[in-house]
């Protein structure tokens, strides 16, 4: 036969025409369908290397929430919030107090003895006790407060709904708001896309706003003109990922950032700069992708994390 | 030497388009370390329709200057050239769409479907190179279709294929045709596009099991010249249908036949039909005997189309999502729990209740007999035409080229030593 090797391949690539054809007839059935190749799947973003875990987990508390809402340290005590509730404990887990609250909280502050709580349209200042000193009510259809911040004579109040920072006296009278939006095109306003908007003021007098949207810490002076920001938009350990994160931050006593991310839930440390410094509980520590644990720490660097599936508060120390 | 050099282009070029099925999607993305940024995710627009005006304008201007190189200048290399311009416009910058061949399927939709309106860019990329073939033959397929100069530009060493077997593989391009309106048609699938095998090279971009077809098909295209044109191409069959009725087709000489015999192999496609022997013919007797047995036997092969088609309903009917999903919900109703069936979790999170789909499959069903039934009587009369068409004599003294599948290349042209 003339052309036997070329007849062979030719009859080889006709076959294979023919299996190309009917398997791509067989395949892409509603009940054959392949892995879904978009499925948000951050599996290898969990493992984190050991060196960069900073801190060991020492003790959690039980608080007894079967829906705990909010955390914060300071002044010798944690405070944690839920089922309607406040309760204050010492380091050692002991319970001091509790009193009720007029709704759901959404953040906690402890500052010169008094205990600044948001609910969704109102802010609202106790003493220890539980004896309300001062409320503030901030109506609007789309008011949703997150996050408060206390220094000197100033509170500030984050509405997520509203995109927008409050800044009232102590006496309550509101001096002044802002939305964020900067002069020139490096930042353009809060992006807020889920009820996650943090603020918090660092011993230095700095008040931090988180950016969820754009990942970043941005540094506003107390009118509310941009001073500073970082951002770090990445799936890696040193970034912030998702639509919105963090979705908590506060303060170390040296200055240093404590993040809370969702969906890839972790704790992490970042220099003011926005350098990772290092992890403080890695995504495999937590057995759940909805909720950021909130935060808090106290005077000597520890870290309290309000676990929201295991309803207790982890406690996170140096290693 | 200057062909070995020739293959290990070839062989380099397919190579790369390897590359092409290796990319993935990945969410979340890639980060990389070298610095590089993703570009930001953007979804791009329909193109303008004053692009796509200017798509038919081309289109236009690339059919008339293929016939004028094909009718009056007889250029080969006019040709070639024209060729590979369409290859880079239609077939690497348009990414392969819109193409005369698909729209096949819009048009046939548009007749189907009533809240489908095809475009007037589908309609004239369809309709016009059928009025061209018509009055010029296939200038299309030599100059301006992109599946057609990707083939062209592969063949290096083509065989001739006997006769019995390039009438058998030449009716695929009917049954593939026929399957083509028939998906359109009950709003199934779009079968010529899902398995054009050109389109991922053209666009970079492409399932692994299309990129091997496209492979394939090229490397078959070294030694059978235009393999998708010839034994698959859909469109092919309505162009081949207007070829034979040409006005003025091309010549292989342009003036009087010299019975050189040089063009005789120069002919890719076996598309050059020699002189008849007469004689010979009158001399066997058979010709009439088999032309009347061939003629009264095709309403039999019309009977038995009909009855495959209609045989075949129910399985055609299966490529159809919402028939295939009506059954695997009733005879596997456990799918229904299964969280990573996304077809099967996407109807029910539809809300749209079972007996609604099964309706609706119903109807499809239906559509589908109907279809299945002409179809196959369409493919009966095919073949029995086919086999009436060998026994057909056809007077021929000179060496002509066969207007239905001759696809005006002019290769031949260049063989003729005869000058005007």
């Amino acid at each position: 036969m003339k052309n036997k090797g070329i007849v062979i391949f030719l009859v080889i690539l006709a076959l294979v025409i023919v299996a190309v054809f009917v398997g791509e007839y067989m395949s892409d059935k509603p009940n054959k369908s392949k892995a879904n190749p978009y499925e948000y799947n951050i599996d290898e973003f969990k493992d984190v290397d050991d060196d960069l875990v900073l801190y060991k987990e020492t003790k959690n508390f039980k608080i007894g929430f079967d829906e705990p809402d909010a955390v914060a340290a300071g002044e010798g005590k944690i405070l944690v919030s839920g089922d309607g509730s406040l309760k204050i404990i010492d380091f050692s887990g002991v319970l001091q107090n509790e009193f009720s609250l007029p709704g759901k909280s959404h953040s906690l502050k402890i500052e010169g003895g008094s205990v600044y709580v948001t609910l969704e349209k109102q802010v609202l200042v106790f003493s220890e006790n539980g004896d309300e000193l001062l409320k503030m009510d901030l109506p609007g259809e789309n008011t949703y407060l997150t996050s408060v911040a206390v220094f000197g004579n100033d509170i500030f109040v984050a509405d997520a709904g509203n995109r927008r920072i409050i800044r009232f006296s102590k006496a309550g009278e509101k001096i002044a708001e802002f939305e964020g939006k900067a002069g020139d095109d490096i930042l353009h306003g809060f992006i807020i896309p889920s009820p996650y908007f943090d603020i918090d003021i660092n011993g230095e007098g700095e008040l931090w706003v988180v950016n969820p949207g754009m990942h970043a810490l941005e540094n506003y002076t107390f009118d509310g003109d941009l001073r500073a920001f970082w951002e770090n938009t990445s799936m890696k350990i040193d970034g912030f990922s998702g639509c919105c994160n963090p979705a908590h931050f506060t303060f170390l006593p040296d200055g240093n950032f404590v993040t809370s991310e969702k969906g890839l839930v972790r704790i992490k440390v970042h220099k003011p700069s926005g350098e990772l410094l290092g992890v403080v509980a890695p995504p495999v520590k937590f057995d759940t992708e909805d909720q950021a644990p909130d935060i808090a720490a106290d005077s000597l660097g520890n870290i309290y994390a309000l676990d929201f599936e295991r309803k207790i508060i982890r406690v996170f120390e140096l290693k | 030497m200057k062909k070995l050099k020739y293959i290990l282009y070839t062989f380099a070029f397919l190579l790369l388009t390897v590359s092409v099925y290796a990319q993935q999607q990945r969410f979340p993305k890639p980060e990389f370390d070298s610095g590089y940024t993703q570009p930001s995710t953007i979804t791009p627009e329909p193109r303008a329709l004053q692009l796509e005006y200017f798509d038919v304008l081309i289109l236009a201007i690339f059919l008339a200057v293929a016939s004028y190189l094909i009718i009056k200048k007889r250029s080969r290399r006019g040709i070639l050239w024209l060729s590979v311009l369409a290859l880079l416009y239609f077939g690497f910058y348009r990414n392969g769409c819109i193409c005369s061949i698909g729209a096949i399927q819009n048009v046939t939709l548009s007749f189907f479907d009533a809240t489908y309106a095809v475009s007037i860019t589908a309609l004239l990329f369809f309709v016009l190179p059928l009025i061209v073939t018509l009055f010029y033959g296939r200038t299309f397929c030599a100059g301006v279709c992109p599946l057609g100069a990707i083939q062209d530009l592969v063949i290096i060493k083509p065989l001739s294929l006997p006769k019995w077997l390039n009438k058998t593989l030449g009716l695929i391009p009917y049954v593939y045709l026929s399957l083509a309106v028939l998906f359109a048609a009950t709003g199934t699938d779009f079968i010529i596009c899902r398995y054009d095998p050109f389109i991922g090279i053209f666009r970079m971009d492409a399932k692994a099991l299309m990129i091997i077809l496209g492979v394939a098909m090229l490397l078959m295209g070294m030694f059978i010249g235009r393999p998708y044109c010839r034994f698959l191409c859909p469109y092919g069959v309505l162009l081949s249908w207007m070829s034979r009725f040409s006005k003025r087709h091309l010549t292989i000489t342009p003036s009087e036949c010299i019975q050189c015999k040089l063009c005789s192999k120069s002919c890719p496609f076996d598309a050059i039909d020699y002189p008849t022997n007469e004689k010979e013919v009158v001399k066997s007797g058979l010709g009439p005997k088999r032309f009347i047995t061939y003629a009264l036997i095709i309403p039999l092969w019309i009977a038995a189309g009909v009855f495959v088609g209609v045989k075949s309903h129910t399985f055609l009917s299966k490529a159809n999502p919402d028939v295939y999903l009506a059954e695997l919900l009733i005879s596997q109703p456990e799918v229904k729990n299964d969280p990573d069936n996304i077809d099967v979790q996407t109807f029910l999170a539809s809300g749209k209740s079972m007996e609604t789909l099964v309706e609706e499959a119903e109807v499809i069903q239906d559509k589908f007999y109907t279809g299945s039934m002409i179809a196959g009587g369409f493919l009966g009369l095919v073949i029995g035409m086919t086999l009436l068409n060998t026994v057909v004599f056809r007077k021929r003294q000179d060496y002509e080229p066969h207007k239905g599948n001759c696809y005006s290349c002019g290769r031949c042209m260049d063989y003729c030593p005869v000058e005007k």
